[in-house]
């Protein structure tokens, strides 16, 4: 435990370090990545431990997101306060979507967080408080004027986002190698073995669906402040698509991949500018390349390392190791 | 225990590659970001792709095609335009994140010509467009918060605001409907509430109101709003939202054989939209809408000639519509503010130039630009037309007459502006 938060504590150092280096597209995309990291582990917590698919984390982004919001600008609370709000508010729609998940499984489990993915959203739009289509801003402010004039605002997010991704990871990693884990994994594997071994499976699923809401919930207040904006159209289907995406292509049941999937989700855009200037800097080309480029990779993943490139190099190293 | 080595080199393995991901890139000083001897670079975000990008995908392609026309005659000051277009799919986080790619990486000299009003929120406020200095020229949103220039000190709509355009049409009403039951479609959110705010202003009431929750529009729903104004023998209604709402009550009131005088707001009745939603541009036959641009169709109009030609050498000729029209007038006041700017181009300057002669630009709209140091929303008035079956929009019999206004509680007027001829072959000569 002591080795892990040391661990937690140095790559917190060496990402601020980084981020003092690079230019302000990087802090940025930084920002995004370290909100895509926590997205991400809600996937592999939900779906690669428990073994329960869903397709509606970007609804339970949704949520924490204005939950985030309507507190910091309603009840003018410190920042942490407000996303403590946005964590707990997903967390407890993530228990009430539990509780109806648990009856369900595979397709139909999926469909159903589908639904919630589609319609989740578009409820902003039938209340007036929720901002509608043009959606609220979310502005956290200047950064505290101790940290110098130079220190800019997407530093200022890429802080804050890496402080919360690193502490939600944390967090994750030790509720999923305790016994939550060994017993999601478990039902996962057999969930009847696991019920003949005294598991009270149902509510361990809607156990899983809370935390796992809890983190979209957290993913969806970084993006909010990332983008100063929460609005319907800010986490569309294509988010939850994303995520599980990014998820697959990570190992879908690994905790350390989610920042390959991560990296991933954000340098594909760039990847794909690049393929388009050898191309010869077509429009058409780099609108389309990273969807393409992203279902490719799928496929690859899919093909060549069905549990994800991740938990091939863990493999990999700990072979290497021991040979 | 090998598990835990493992997990630990995973976790080693996994930090290095995102320390890795955020390489260190750097980009020499130089005057003026975005501006070199022999070019100008700017940039612009619109969807390209995704649901609302049928029609509004033209925008991009329709600048460039009319800046490639300037640049090859002569360029603005010897420096040749490039422009920048990156997809956001109308989504808020992808628009911030193509914004600061083109910003922070492309290093543009402005931006030119956005989208949407949740998006520009977005891309203003995380951006932080005005504490940068960055010139947002011509956005195509009437949101009349974007007037606001303390928050939005570099951002130049080109609409007219939803407000003033509500007052607008408030009073084409009373003059050509007065005594008529009124009826009311609109969409509840800043879109809607600036229309309630600009009816108000010009003193209409309407005898049927009925709000509508955006994204809600379907068959089903819009069943509800024409039982409703049927019910209320509403003769005339107006439809202040978007195409696929106005689309669904027009083919829904004309399936139920319910024909009042329907009056579309300016975003409501755009064909090419109506057609990629797959409903026939004929359900808007006989209705009413609001412009401040010449009918696309009208050849006799020089700006629409001159666009047209541009559209056949440099746009692929592609289906000339409205949205060719508003990307290369965009352009076309883009050039002028360019150039008004100096040859000395700063962004401050850019923007200074806007303020107090942006009024005198050349363009193909009717209306007049009111731009000035205290105002930096653009065109301030609509006139009214009838749609044909094609779904063009055409002059009422009395010609184009063109009401003006502003957003707050000033009158509405008959406007007597006399749009400034075309500068020869369009190619703009201010200074």
């Amino acid at each position: 435990m002591r080795k892990r938060i040391l661990f937690f504590i140095l790559l917190g150092w060496v990402l601020l370090l980084i981020g003092d280096r690079v230019d302000e597209l990087r802090v940025y995309q930084g920002a995004t990545l370290a909100m895509y990291a926590v997205g991400l582990a809600s996937i592999v917590l939900l779906t690669g431990y428990s073994g329960q698919v869903s397709l509606g984390n970007g609804a339970m982004m949704a949520v924490g997101g204005y939950a985030t919001t309507l507190t910091y600008n309603n009840l003018q609370t410190p920042i942490w306060f407000a996303f403590l709000m946005g964590v707990m508010v997903a967390a407890l729609f993530g228990a009430f979507l539990g509780v109806a998940a648990a009856r369900l499984a595979g397709p139909y489990l999926a469909g159903t967080t589908l639904a919630l993915a589609v319609g989740l959203p578009a409820i902003a739009n039938q209340f007036g408080f929720l901002g509608g289509e043009q959606g609220i801003y979310f502005d956290i402010g200047l950064p505290p004027a101790s940290l110098g004039e130079d220190f800019s605002p997407y530093k200022w997010y890429f802080w804050i986002a890496t402080a919360i991704a690193l502490v939600a990871l944390f967090i994750t990693t030790n509720i999923l190698y305790s016994r939550f884990g060994r017993t999601w994994r478990a039902i996962r594997g057999n969930a009847l073995a696991a019920e003949l071994a005294g598991i009270h499976t149902g509510q361990y699923k809607v156990l899983a669906f809370t935390v796992s809401s809890a983190l979209a919930g957290l993913a969806g207040s970084v993006l909010a402040m990332t983008i100063s904006l929460v609005s319907p159209s800010a986490y569309p289907l294509s988010l939850s698509f994303a995520l599980v995406t990014g998820a697959v292509l990570a190992g879908i049941s690994s905790l350390p991949g989610v920042m390959l999937g991560a990296v991933i989700l954000v340098i594909i855009p760039d990847l794909a500018e690049v393929v388009a200037h050898w191309l010869g800097d077509s429009e058409r080309v780099t609108t389309h390349l990273p969807g393409l480029i992203v279902s490719v990779l799928l496929i690859l993943s899919v093909i060549f390392t069905p549990n994800g490139p991740g938990e091939n190099l863990r493999k990999h190293l700990g072979h290497k190791k021991h040979s | 225990m090998i598990g835990k080595n493992r997990r630990k080199r995973t976790w080693f393995a996994t930090a290095v590659l995102v320390a890795g991901s955020l390489a260190l890139t750097s980009v020499p000083a130089q005057a003026e970001v975005g501006v070199s001897a022999n070019e100008i670079k700017l940039g612009t975000t619109i969807p390209l792709t995704g649901a609302a990008s049928p029609g509004y995908n033209k925008l991009g392609d329709a600048m460039t095609a009319y800046f490639n026309y300037v640049n090859d005659n002569g360029g603005v000051f010897g420096r040749k335009i490039k422009l920048i277009v990156k997809d956001d799919q109308y989504l808020p986080n992808l628009a911030v994140a193509r914004t600061n790619e083109l910003i922070l990486r492309d290093k543009v000299f402005a931006l030119v010509g956005a989208l949407g009003t949740a998006n520009h929120k977005a891309v203003a406020k995380s951006v932080g467009l005005q504490r940068r200095g960055v010139p947002d020229l011509f956005i195509n949103t009437g949101f009349s918060g974007f007037a606001d220039k303390k928050t939005f000190g570099t951002t130049f709509p080109v609409f007219p605001s939803y407000v003033m355009e509500a007052k607008v049409m408030g009073q084409f009403i009373k003059d050509n409907y007065a005594g008529k039951t009124l009826g009311l479609i609109y969409q509840d959110d800043d879109f809607g509430s600036d229309a309630l705010k600009g009816f108000a202003q010009a003193g209409v009431k309407f005898d049927v109101s009925i709000p509508y929750a955006s994204g809600s529009q379907s068959t089903t729903t819009a069943a509800t709003w024409i039982s409703r104004l049927a019910t209320g023998r509403a003769e005339v209604v107006v439809m202040f939202g978007v195409t696929s709402a106005a689309g669904l009550a027009l083919a829904t009131a004309a399936g139920a054989r319910y024909a009042p005088q329907w009056i579309l707001g300016s975003v409501g009745g755009d064909a090419t939209t109506l057609r990629a939603l797959g409903v026939p541009t004929a359900v808007l036959n006989g209705a009413q809408g609001a412009s401040f641009l010449p009918s696309p169709a009208d050849t006799s109009d020089e700006y629409v000639k001159l666009f047209q030609e541009v559209n056949e050498k440099y746009n692929k000729n592609v289906a000339f519509d409205n949205n060719v029209l508003v990307g290369m007038n965009t352009a076309m006041l883009t050039v002028q503010a360019l150039r008004a700017a100096g040859k000395n181009l700063t962004r401050k300057r850019l923007i200074a130039a806007i303020q107090s002669k942006g009024s005198t630009f050349v363009s193909a709209g009717l209306a007049p630009l009111n731009y000035s140091r205290t105002s930096q929303v653009g065109y301030n008035g609509y006139w009214f037309g009838q749609y044909d079956a094609a779904g063009v929009m055409k002059p009422l019999s009395g010609g184009v007459v063109v009401y003006t206004t502003d957003s707050g509680t000033g009158a509405v007027v008959k406007s007597s502006f006399k749009r400034p001829a075309m500068p020869a072959k369009g190619i703009p000569t201010n200074s």
